[in-house]
């Protein structure tokens, strides 16, 4: 008999999963924002379409698909269940999709109600997910995953709070020194939140999915502590402190980010699983993207003047929101969402399911992973050539819609399975098992 | 790990999910209370502790500098549980 998986805490299938179904939207619509608005949209990172796409993707891609997986991993990887997972993704996931539409909206538009309502929608469902996540403050830091989630988590706040003080100030005038506090906001965000919270992650399924060794302890520990100690640093260095202690701690957050790169790279180097997966590509794509980026944040706070060419922030932009974390989310979804099929079928067949690899197949992500490195070749083109604008913004709305098109097809395949199964208790009494046909 | 190694290790490190959990409930069956079993996994298998806490066994769990997490778990409850962890 096959010993039962511990399914206990394990969240319902449908609280991450309207998460995960909607990030690959707010991709297509960002792709199709870029194409509507043509090469203005990446001539500079203050642009209104910028900050439109840069939420889009952001607030609507990124988070989206992060706080879906908090929901999913918290007992997994920290034995940390949340009370009410389906209550609280009902609550959160219109809060966070109407808010970063309207988020989105205002910045294109210049409406400063709907940027405000906006980031007040995002804050309060950022506050709900946070209220619930905070079970994981309550279990011991025994792994650096554990301490890496609660990181992440005060990041995630700060950034909110700052990118809520953001859209005020923008709305309503208010006399800040905007460009410092918008620097600060994405390093919270990008670096505090994605940052830490992909490494936390990652120490537990680049090892377990893609059968490499496993982080060394010492920097897995160290990362999410230097990645927050200096963005401290860096926040208050920037109210009472000198500017090169700032510089200071943006080149030394972009050297720990492609530190973990690096190491990341080198035990993908070592894994044992022969085949390469759509996973594996993602990833490999995305660090070699997220590295070049960083690289280029860490020249141009060491030499200023790189930074004043207008193409440079569009292009640090696009290789490591898009390059970078897209490809890490795409290649996540592609194999948790097969894998959450696959488990919560056995959970409820109790009897051999078809395996994880036929509710997706590798060669089904294949060509959308090609769409997805076309797409950020263009987009990175587009930051120097404005006429690329369209191909770009319409391969990533293709790369990302193809992505959504493969989750879907995932739910549908465990939808028949599931209706197997239920059709062999209506008929004997005994769940029929699905062949492997039925995925 | 203070622990004299046991007889019996599942080196888990490079098998994909469920096979540790099911390699480390099949092995326990086979075991008699008091007796140990050293897990080697590269992640703490927070479900497996659950079901380990249901099944009325204990263990112990120490990080290695290499990023191994080496579980020992003594069948049948015979020793004190680590903590939560």
């Amino acid at each position: 008999m096959r010993a039962a998986l511990s399914f206990d805490s394990a969240p319902p299938f449908a609280a991450p999963l309207r998460f995960f179904l909607t990030a690959p939207l707010f991709g297509v619509l960002a792709g199709l924002l870029l194409a509507f608005d043509g090469g203005d949209a990446l001539a500079s990172r203050w642009s209104p379409a910028a900050l439109a796409l840069t939420h889009l993707l952001t607030a609507g891609f990124m988070l989206q698909a992060m706080i879906g997986a908090s929901i999913q991993v918290l007992p997994v990887v920290a034995g940390a269940s949340l009370s009410r997972p389906l209550l609280v993704a009902r609550v959160v996931h219109p809060l966070l999709s109407g808010g970063a539409l309207l988020l989105a909206g205002g910045l294109r538009w210049g409406s400063g109600f709907a940027l405000e309502s906006g980031a007040l929608l995002l804050g309060v469902g950022i506050a709900v997910f946070l209220g619930a996540a905070v079970v994981v403050f309550r279990v011991r830091s025994t792994s650096p995953t554990i301490r890496g989630l609660k990181l992440a988590y005060v990041a995630l706040g700060v950034a909110a709070l700052l990118g809520i003080l953001l859209a005020f100030a923008l709305a309503r005038g208010w006399p800040f020194e905007l460009v410092a506090l918008t620097d600060l906001h994405a390093g919270w965000g990008l670096g505090g939140w994605a940052g830490v919270l992909l490494a936390a992650v990652a120490y537990v399924v680049v090892p377990m999915f893609q059968l490499t060794p496993g982080y060394p302890a010492r920097p897995a520990w160290a990362f999410p502590l230097a990645v927050l100690g200096a963005l401290v640093v860096w926040g208050t260095s920037a109210t009472f402190g000198p500017p090169w202690l700032v510089r200071l701690a943006q080149v030394f957050l972009a050297a720990s980010g492609i530190a973990f790169a690096g190491l990341t790279l080198k035990l993908q180097a070592q894994r044992r699983r022969a085949r390469a997966d759509a996973t594996y590509r993602y990833w490999q794509f995305g660090l070699a993207a997220s590295v070049l980026a960083l690289a280029m944040v860490a020249s141009a706070t060491l030499f200023p003047a790189l930074a004043r060419h207008a193409a440079w922030a569009p292009l640090v932009g696009v290789l490591l929101i898009i390059g970078g974390f897209v490809s890490f989310i795409a290649g996540m979804l592609c194999k948790i969402v097969p894998f959450l099929a696959w488990l919560h079928l056995q959970q409820l067949a109790r009897t051999r399911v078809p395996s994880m690899n036929q509710f997706l197949r590798d060669d089904e992500t294949r060509r959308p992973w090609l769409a997805h490195v076309l797409a950020v070749v263009l987009l990175a083109g587009a930051a120097l050539l404005p006429v690329l604008a369209l191909p770009a913004g319409l391969a990533f709305a293709l790369a990302c819609g193809w992505l959504g098109w493969n989750l879907l097809q995932v739910v549908r395949r465990y939808r028949r399975c599931v209706a197997t199964v239920e059709q062999g208790r209506a008929d004997d009494g005994t769940p029929r098992e699905p062949d492997d046909g039925a995925a | 790990m203070s622990t004299p190694r046991p007889a019996r290790v599942i080196d888990a490190r490079y098998l994909a999910p469920p096979e540790p959990f099911e390699a480390t409930m099949a092995m326990l069956r086979m075991l008699e209370p008091g007796e140990t079993l050293l897990l080697r996994l590269f992640r703490e298998p927070h479900p497996l502790y659950r079901a380990l806490a249901r099944g009325g066994h204990a263990w112990r769990t120490e990080l290695l500098s290499d990023g191994t997490f080496d579980i020992l778990i003594t069948c049948g409850g015979a020793a004190p549980r680590d903590g939560e962890a």
